[in-house]
């Protein structure tokens, strides 16, 4: 029932073949296509705004004008261009000529002569600006396709670096790539990201996120289950671990999976500095998302329910900074949460130097005149604003949106049965969390299922003489990265002064 | 008969451990001394571990009983007794189940309602949970599985903080050791084996785990970690409260977490309280998850829809349990039942399946 539907609204892909002369005047409606003639012999034509005039210049037309009466297989033997193609076949001139390439017909032959000349406008490489880092390299993605996976073959020059291609969108046809290391990679887990990939059907990708929410295990889920990152190092440093990275041509970031939760918690930069320091930043930053969610909702839910629970002399001060405050908890704690959201969109929205602005009149502006006119207490000030700024440590942008999104509901539970409500909510999550999957990999990793081996990699960073093999999630057809202790037996344990 | 289920539905051997250890760790270990107390004293210690001795030994049993049918007991049922007698016990094993569900779930509302919320009404926590409970088993035995895993790594951190009430302790409370009659402490413990089952829902997950047959020791160890635990819980509660302040402190592990003393935080068991619906969701979960399993098996009823069933059974029933009375009459007849389901009947199987089994071989 559903596909004879589906059936019906599909529209028509285009299949019924144009001739090629209804296919030039159809080009020809468009302003920036241009077509001629050359020695009386060739019709030349191309888009202008795709094609590099340089190359038509310099390379095609001197050699269209040497001898009109030759074939155009022998133009396609003699011209400077790699990759020249002799067809007859539409959808083949159709993709191409719009893809940058000109078009050379001769009268009385159907086939025609296909050069490529795309000109290569892209931006230049700069340093990463969402996932900076203060040591390591500071190449980032761009919108060519072509620059990225040399980005990414310069770090890893070997063969088995395999990239497959598949077209997407009705419209905008774009080149996505799956790229993977094979012999490391795991085999289901590659076709499986093909066949999603394949399986959308969609008029447009703008940028690999559309392809990143097209593919995830559940559509549904607030949390991301694949990462998006802009840092070439990051992708050739996953591949290596085994993990599959997706690209497509004009966007500037890569989709890397299978993920865990706890790799939403790492930054990459832990693994440039020594492993004690990353250890201690990754328990920080997971001190830091629990605070960032349960701290308002703590609040909450024990000044409304629990007030027994506070310890005398704090419960002074509370009772002090509270007191004349005309709202429930509830009420203060909604208020001031959506004012610090309304001060974050409103800074992302506007251009940076405004945007500044915005968070010192907002922050101090705003917070101080709240707490005088006695609207809020100056303690909950305290604890959203610092709940605030621990939702931005969180390496992964994606995430840090899903921590701010989460404190709603644990807020509103609060208030509904105070510490209980929490926990319930907790438990939601947790049921939820439990189920989920990244390409078919149990999303909260090493915890469930308990991969002991993984926790090195995971809430601490062990030092890399211990990573000795690729994490359990991905499943890798060759589990063991290198072997450490072949290289330790050469060096025998030394005494004191020996 | 169902199939077995598929390799990715199924969990390795050493979860087993887990699960038995949670699905044994329910509401009843917040409050189980004073009823042992009651026949056994400063000796209660010993009946926590006689009790746990024999549940060594059921265990075993069960597992010869699985090891020998190779599948669930409502497979081992039909293939036992047939159609009719088979159908009927797998029936009663569902509202064994069915039962545990109510008690689990009813007695950790009615601790809330003391403890936390006095004025709310039952229905609303119960559909609150029931509906996580419907969210878990909608992602099968994995997840249920994960909750008993992770149920472990929240509860245990709760035991350091016996370290404040240890801080006041009076050790002599426990001497002298063995100043109570055999038949008291015998006594004792047939009271302690109602805080040890749930080992018995093994006869319903069996099939689910990788190379079964060696999951025994992992069974094992869980029982061994369950009867530390109690013991430990059993002692420090011993050792603080004098058998006279027992007799009337129902849940002593709430009493005790009461002086617990942080700089920050007072009147901790709103706290640990709300950590402990971590523990119980597994518990209901298990026993929704095997109740609606079986309905499947007995009327091929798509476990789905039996799970609406089994939740709404349970909803309904814990609105009918309306004050302490009713739920600690309840706990008493469900612990009398399941008292003589693992040592009666459990047995029972066993010998009738080795008889059987002699039978079959000589014809």
């Amino acid at each position: 029932m559903m596909n004879w539907f589906r059936n019906k609204s599909k529209p028509s892909s285009g299949k019924d073949e144009l001739t090629l002369k209804e296919l030039l005047s159809k080009c020809r409606a468009s302003k920036d296509f241009i077509s001629f003639e050359q020695s009386d012999v060739y019709t030349v034509s191309y888009y202008k705004s795709m094609v590099d005039t340089a190359t038509v210049h310099r390379d095609v037309l001197p050699i269209l004008n040497l001898d009109p009466s030759q074939s155009l297989d022998y133009l396609k033997k003699i011209l400077p261009v790699e990759s020249v193609l002799v067809t007859g076949d539409i959808t083949k001139i159709q993709s191409r000529l719009l893809n940058g390439n000109i078009l050379i017909q001769k009268p009385l032959t159907n086939k025609c002569l296909l050069v490529p000349a795309v000109s290569k406008e892209k931006r230049q490489i700069t340093i990463p600006e969402n996932e900076y880092t203060v040591l390591g390299p500071k190449e980032s993605f761009v919108e060519s396709l072509e620059t990225n996976l040399n980005l990414l073959r310069k770090r890893l020059p070997i063969p088995e670096l395999y990239v497959k291609e598949l077209i997407v969108g009705r419209l905008t046809k774009t080149k996505v790539v799956v790229v993977y290391i094979e012999g490391i990679a795991n085999e289901d887990i590659v076709n499986t990201a093909i066949d999603r990939i394949s399986n959308i059907d969609i008029d447009q990708v703008i940028d690999t996120t559309y392809i990143t929410q097209m593919i995830e295990d559940n559509n549904n889920s607030v949390f991301p289950q694949l990462i998006e990152t802009e840092r070439p190092d990051r992708v050739a440093g996953v591949l290596s671990e085994g993990k599959i990275a997706i690209l497509c041509d004009g966007s500037p970031s890569a989709v890397t999976g299978p993920t865990t939760l706890v790799e939403f918690f790492s930054a990459f930069e832990d693994y440039f500095l020594t492993w004690h320091v990353a250890s201690f930043f990754r328990l920080i930053r997971l001190f830091a998302v629990s605070f960032s969610v349960l701290s308002t909702p703590l609040y909450v839910a024990v000044l409304t329910f629990h007030f027994e629970m506070i310890p005398e002399d704090l419960l002074y001060t509370l009772i002090s900074s509270r007191s004349g405050i005309p709202f429930p908890p509830i009420i203060e704690a909604i208020i001031l949460e959506l004012t610090i959201e309304l001060l974050r969109e409103a800074g992302s929205r506007l251009p940076s130097k405004v945007g500044q602005t915005i968070g010192i009149v907002g922050g101090i502006v705003i917070g101080t005149a709240a707490v005088d006119a006695g609207l809020t207490s100056n303690v909950l000030l305290i604890v959203v604003a610092l709940a605030a700024l621990a939702s931005f440590t969180t390496p992964v942008y994606k995430m840090s949106n899903t921590i701010r999104l989460l404190r709603f509901p644990f807020l509103l539970s609060a208030q509904l049965l105070g510490l209980m409500g929490i926990a319930i909510c907790f438990a939601f999550i947790l049921v939820h969390l439990l189920k989920l999957k990244s390409f078919g990999s149990p999303y909260i990793g090493p915890v469930y299922p308990l991969r002991l081996r993984d926790l090195k990699d995971a809430l601490f960073r062990l030092p890399f003489s211990q990573q000795t093999v690729r994490p359990f999630t991905v499943l890798s057809e060759k589990p063991v990265r290198f072997n450490h202790k072949h290289h330790a037996e050469k060096q025998p344990d030394k005494d004191i002064d020996e | 008969m169902l199939p077995k289920p598929a390799e990715n539905k199924q969990v390795s051997a050493y979860f087993v451990f887990y699960i038995i250890s949670t699905m044994q760790i329910g509401v009843g270990i917040l409050g189980f001394e004073r009823y042992i107390s009651r026949d056994a004293g400063n000796d209660a210690w010993i009946s926590i571990i006689l009790s746990g001795v024999s549940i060594h030994v059921l265990v075993w049993i069960i597992y010869q009983i699985l090891k020998t049918g190779q599948h669930d007991i409502f497979t081992i049922h039909r293939n036992l007794f047939g159609k009719w007698i088979g159908g009927s016990l797998n029936f009663f094993f569902v509202l064994y189940m069915i039962m545990f569900g109510i008690i689990t779930l009813r007695s950790f509302v009615e601790v809330i309602q003391v403890w936390m919320f006095p004025d709310m009404n039952t229905w609303y926590l119960s559909m609150i949970i029931l509906v996580i409970v419907y969210l878990a088993v909608l992602g099968g035995f994995r997840v249920i599985v994960g909750l008993s895993l992770l149920s472990i790594l929240y509860g245990l951190p709760l035991l350091l903080l016996k370290w404040f009430p240890l801080k006041q302790a009076h050790y002599y409370y426990l001497e002298p050791i063995m100043n109570h009659s055999l038949s008291d402490l015998f006594k004792a413990s047939k009271t302690m084996t109602l805080n040890y089952l749930g080992f018995e829902t093994l006869f319903f997950y069996f099939p689910f785990i990788k190379e079964a047959n060696k999951s025994q020791k992992w069974a094992h160890l869980g029982v061994v970690f369950t009867v530390c635990i109690y013991l430990f819980t059993g002692l420090v509660s011993f050792v603080y409260f004098s058998k006279e302040q027992l007799s009337h402190t129902i849940w002593p592990t709430l009493s005790l977490w009461q002086t617990v003393d942080l700089p920050f935080i007072q009147r901790f068991e709103y706290f640990g309280l709300s950590i402990w619906l971590f523990v119980i969701l597994p518990n209901i979960c298990m026993h929704a998850w095997a109740a609606s399993r079986g309905l499947k098996q007995l009327f091929s009823l798509k476990q789905k829809k039996g799970l609406v069933l089994v939740l709404l059974i349970i909803f309904i029933a814990s609105l009918f349990l309306t004050d302490r009375q009713e739920v600690d009459m309840a706990t008493t007849i469900v612990g009398k039942i399941g008292f003589y389901v693992v040592y009666l009947y459990i047995p029972f199987i066993y010998i009738y399946q080795l008889i059987q089994s002699k039978v079959r071989k000589k014809a």
